[in-house]
């Protein structure tokens, strides 16, 4: 017992910072109904802002300190206020977009300001000299000076909430934003305050957590994931819960680590605040309330001044037409790509067919996926594991991995039959972490540091060894996936996923099953993506576990949104543009390919509300450049006569024959001609 | 057996429980084949609680559900769909991003699983022909649903209900949002749905907040008050009931 209790004692100290984050989350989650998945972010971010303040500009801790908790760090707040305000009410989906766009800006923003240096450390704010508490236990300054301050905050925070008038008119808007606003409430300025303490929190966490976890980019990102158990712990209400939860958590793995280093129990010890996430996420099921409501569905907003056009049944099928173009194109590449252009070229093939399973899962079925590379990396692995030194059972080791997709596609896919928006990417997120740490980094799974070797296929006694061979395999694949997946687009099949996506219940009282539904589309677009692993492998040939990380999830989330979440040309678009980093890295400096993921995380942001992407844009830019020379709509006539036929079929029974004129819309008589003269002036 | 005198859709002494929140409290409704079924009561009286009860969207904390006979209360939603249970919703629940055409396809094909080739695809082309001329939508046809007026929305719910080829009909406040003249029109369309495919089905149980309509077209009302049914019968005998006056009708002139 007294064995353990070092470890409980030090678990303390270490979670009343995950404890600390939790509330920064929650809170605003609970004020402005946005739960940041870009909080490890901040967190990040400020950690090296503090860094450059004062080792790298020799600031004191006395100047540096308050520099960044009352300068840096509210700024950073106000800015996402700025950023969240067009997208509040708005479906959780798009706020998970933002969000997710805030945490690749801020990842790419820190090279750029910062540089890329790699031996950088923080010293901690308290000194690391210990000294003797009860139970024989010797503690650190730093470590006591972490609860300290956790506590202070909370505390703070606590105050504020109940007893001043800030607090008061938080609980106003959390209880009933409209109402508030009528009795005088401003809600964009208590959301501002709550978005600035939040950040607050985070640089706070930043600082105390990089002493120990490093300044990088990525690790302590994630490891402020961490904190997210304990917030869904608190159902992302209660500020109490989530300090204790982060407590909580911080002694577990503290005791975790007592009995072992190494291995499994390792691992286990980096795991179980995204296993605990997971497990709360599914129990808690439907307990967990959206507070981002989705009263306003989303509307494309490139697109949205002039109504879609009406779908005409016959005729060639514009995505068709130009899916067809882009194939024999892709196809004709190795004629004028050669060496390894045309390798980066087939890594951009095989993204976009992995992306087609996002923009299916995503797009069509509304089921946000942070996991999708998880199943790559099952494709991948199988193949390295299976397919044989040439390659000979390459389809036996496809069929491998994606039938070991299937079990996996379920295993996650059991959270979104509770789940929803937000709290289905939260556990998916949780799954892609738990993927990485329980069984990707498995030597036995991996091959250890070095990886395995996946070779390339031989199908039918066809060696596809060469580039050109592989990629040509490769694009056919692409485009037997591709052309399927559009014809399912206006089918039964698409039909049945966008109404899982648009109004579930409404689906499942007219009879569509959506326990099997989701099952099946969570199962089958694992496999496909499995499948894109088995290329993916024996593309890169060695392969590492790294590349099937939950920040390649993430990546293909961002690229497929930019391209265009529900359109099958926004993953080819995806693809295009993983290709383009590729084949340009060699070519431009860091500091550009820097610039471009920024561009990108920014492009990502503004896309938010377009589920289209940028093929709604350029459709919109060419509808209205060519709407000069469309000719007189002769098919609407036609549509038109025959709606004018049936309501006077309908005019024999009805006995309010001024319906149709009152059924639409009135046109807002009184602009219409205004604009006309504007225009014409 | 009197089997004739058995409702179509039943509901025995339903009880929810919120919490502590009694929503509704041993509630006893009968829809009869061939009819127009009124249920009313004051907001918050529970009415939408029951066609979640009946739908299967809120399981009972007490009670049972009976669809022609059969005990239904323990069935996933989807399942008394493709039974014969079709319904609106208060609130919208569109199939926002597809077009109205598409809403009526898409649940004529979750009502008809395995029906999407050859002659399921006529019959559904010309099921789906049929509501929109019913409903007099073919203008609005290829219109994505999400930019709809609330009241037509209304008529496409309607629609999407009776693309499944109900056996009962639940209607949640149809009306709201509809002006004048789509009122009227609606009414017309409710009582040529009714008995149209033979059978004295569909049946159509009918909640809503314009009184004139549900005492023109009911054969029977359920009027629920706090939870409970405070009264059952035949609209005069509901604007005769003292108790229905009291709770809910006040002094106010009853059309």
């Amino acid at each position: 017992m007294s064995g353990l209790w070092p470890f409980v004692v030090f678990g303390v100290f270490a979670g009343s910072v995950y404890g600390l984050a939790a509330m920064g989350v929650v809170l605003t989650y609970k004020t402005v109904g946005v739960f940041n998945f870009a909080y490890g972010a901040v967190a990040m971010f400020c950690a090296f802002t503090y860094w450059q303040l004062h080792v790298g500009w020799h600031l004191s801790t006395w100047i540096a300190l308050p520099l960044l908790l009352l300068v840096v760090a509210p700024v950073l707040g106000l800015v996402f206020e700025r950023l969240f305000r067009p997208v509040l009410g708005l479906s959780a989906e798009v706020q998970i977009v933002v969000s997710l766009g805030a945490l690749a800006a801020l990842q790419a923003l820190v090279p750029i300001l910062y540089g890329t240096s790699n031996d950088r450390t923080l010293l901690p704010l308290f000194p690391r000299s210990t000294f003797l508490l009860g139970g024989g236990v010797h503690v650190g300054y730093d470590q006591v000076g972490m609860l300290v301050i956790s506590m202070a905050m909370g505390v703070g925070l606590w105050y504020l909430l109940r007893h001043t008038h800030f607090g008061v008119a938080t609980r106003a808007v959390v209880d009933n934003r409209d109402l508030a606003a009528m009795m005088g409430v401003n809600g964009t300025s208590v959301r501002r305050v709550a978005w600035i303490i939040s950040s607050v929190f985070a640089a706070l966490v930043g600082v105390l957590l990089s002493p120990t976890q490093g300044l990088d980019t990525y690790v302590l990102t994630l490891t402020v994931i961490y904190a997210f158990a304990p917030a869904v712990l608190g159902r992302l209400v209660s500020l109490p819960l989530a300090f204790a939860g982060g407590i909580a958590m911080g002694v577990l793995q503290s005791v975790l680590s007592k009995y072992g280093s190494s291995g499994t129990i390792a691992n286990l010890e980096a795991a179980i605040p995204y296993l605990a996430l997971f497990v709360l996420l599914v129990v808690l099921g439907k307990r967990l309330k959206e507070a981002g409501l989705s009263v306003r569905p989303v509307t494309p907003a490139g697109a949205d001044l002039e109504s879609p056009p009406a779908r005409t049944r016959r005729g060639p099928d514009a995505a068709v037409v130009a899916g067809g173009v882009a194939f024999l194109l892709a196809l004709a590449m190795p004629f004028v790509v050669h060496g390894p252009h045309l390798g980066d070229l087939t890594f951009g093939a095989i993204y976009a067919m992995i992306a087609i399973t996002l923009v299916v899962l995503t797009g069509w079925a509304g089921q946000i996926s942070l996991a999708q590379f998880s199943f790559v990396g099952v494709g991948a692995f199988a193949a390295g594991h299976l397919a044989g030194a040439h390659g000979q059972h390459f389809v036996l080791a496809a069929l491998v991995g994606m039938a070991v997709a299937v079990p996996m596609g379920l295993l996650i896919g059991l959270p979104s039959l509770r789940l929803s928006g937000l709290y289905l990417a939260l556990a998916t997120m949780a799954f892609a972490l738990l993927m990485d740490t329980l069984v990707f980094s498995r030597a036995d799974v991996s091959g250890g540091l070095t990886g395995i070797t996946v070779a390339r296929p031989t199908i039918a006694g066809i060696a596809f060894s060469s580039r050109a061979g592989f990629y040509e395999l490769v694009v056919g694949v692409l485009g037997v996936l591709g052309f399927a997946t559009l014809a399912l687009r206006r089918g039964p099949v698409g039909r049945r996923l966008q109404i899982l996506r648009d109004a579930p219940l409404a689906a499942s009282t007219l009879g569509v099953n959506l326990t099997v539904t989701k099952l099946v589309v969570f199962a089958v677009c694992g496999m496909v993506a499995a499948l894109g692993g088995a290329f993916y492998g024996a593309m890169q040939q060695a392969i590492t576990p790294t590349d099937f990380a939950f920040s390649a999830s993430l990546q293909l989330l961002l690229l497929v949104v930019l391209g265009g979440r529900s359109v099958i040309s926004g993953a080819v678009i995806a693809g295009s543009v993983y290709a383009s980093q590729l084949l340009l890295a060699p070519v431009l400096s860091p500091r550009i390919s820097q610039l471009i993921q920024l561009s990108i995380a920014g492009g990502v942001i503004g896309l938010s509300r377009t589920p289209e992407g940028t093929v709604a844009l350029t459709m919109a830019e060419a509808r209205r450049v060519l709407s000069v020379l469309r000719p007189l709509p002769r098919r609407r006539l036609g549509v038109e006569a025959a709606a004018s036929a049936a309501s006077a079929a309908l005019a024999t029974s009805a006995s309010a024959p001024g319906y149709r004129a009152s059924s639409l819309e009135p046109p807002p008589a009184g602009l219409a001609p205004l604009s006309v003269e504007v225009r014409n002036a | 057996m009197p089997e004739p005198t058995r409702g179509l859709l039943e509901a025995v002494d339903v009880s929810v429980r919120f919490g502590g929140v009694h929503a509704l409290s041993d509630v006893d409704l009968r829809v009869e084949a061939g009819g127009i079924t009124g249920l009313i009561g004051p907001n918050g009286a529970g009415k939408t609680t029951m066609f979640n009860v009946l739908t299967g969207l809120v399981a009972p904390t007490q009670g049972r559900v009976c669809l022609a006979g059969e005990d239904v209360t323990g069935w996933p939603p989807h399942r008394r769909g493709r039974a014969g249970m079709a319904r609106t919703f208060q609130r919208l629940e569109l199939f926002a991003r597809l077009s109205v055409e598409d809403n009526l396809v898409a649940s004529w094909e979750a009502a008809h699983p395995g029906a999407v080739f050859g002659r399921g695809r006529r019959e559904r082309r010309a099921r789906v022909a049929e509501v929109l001329d019913l409903l007099g939508l073919w203008e609005i046809a290829g219109r994505r649903a999400g930019e709809l007026p609330t009241g037509v929305g209304r008529l496409v719910e309607l629609g999407r209900a009776l693309c499944t080829d109900p056996r009962v009909l639940l209607l949640d406040e149809p009306s709201s949002g509809l002006d004048a003249g789509e009122t009227s029109r609606f009414r017309d369309v409710l009582l040529d749905v009714v008995g149209r495919s033979g059978h004295g089905e569909p049946s159509v149980l009918l909640v809503e907040h314009d009184m004139a309509l549900v005492m023109e077209v009911c054969d029977r009302v359920t009027v629920l008050d706090f939870g409970s049914r405070i009264a059952e019968g035949t609209p005069d005998e509901i604007r005769a009931d003292p108790a229905v006056r009291a709770a809910y009708l006040g002094e106010s002139d009853v059309a």
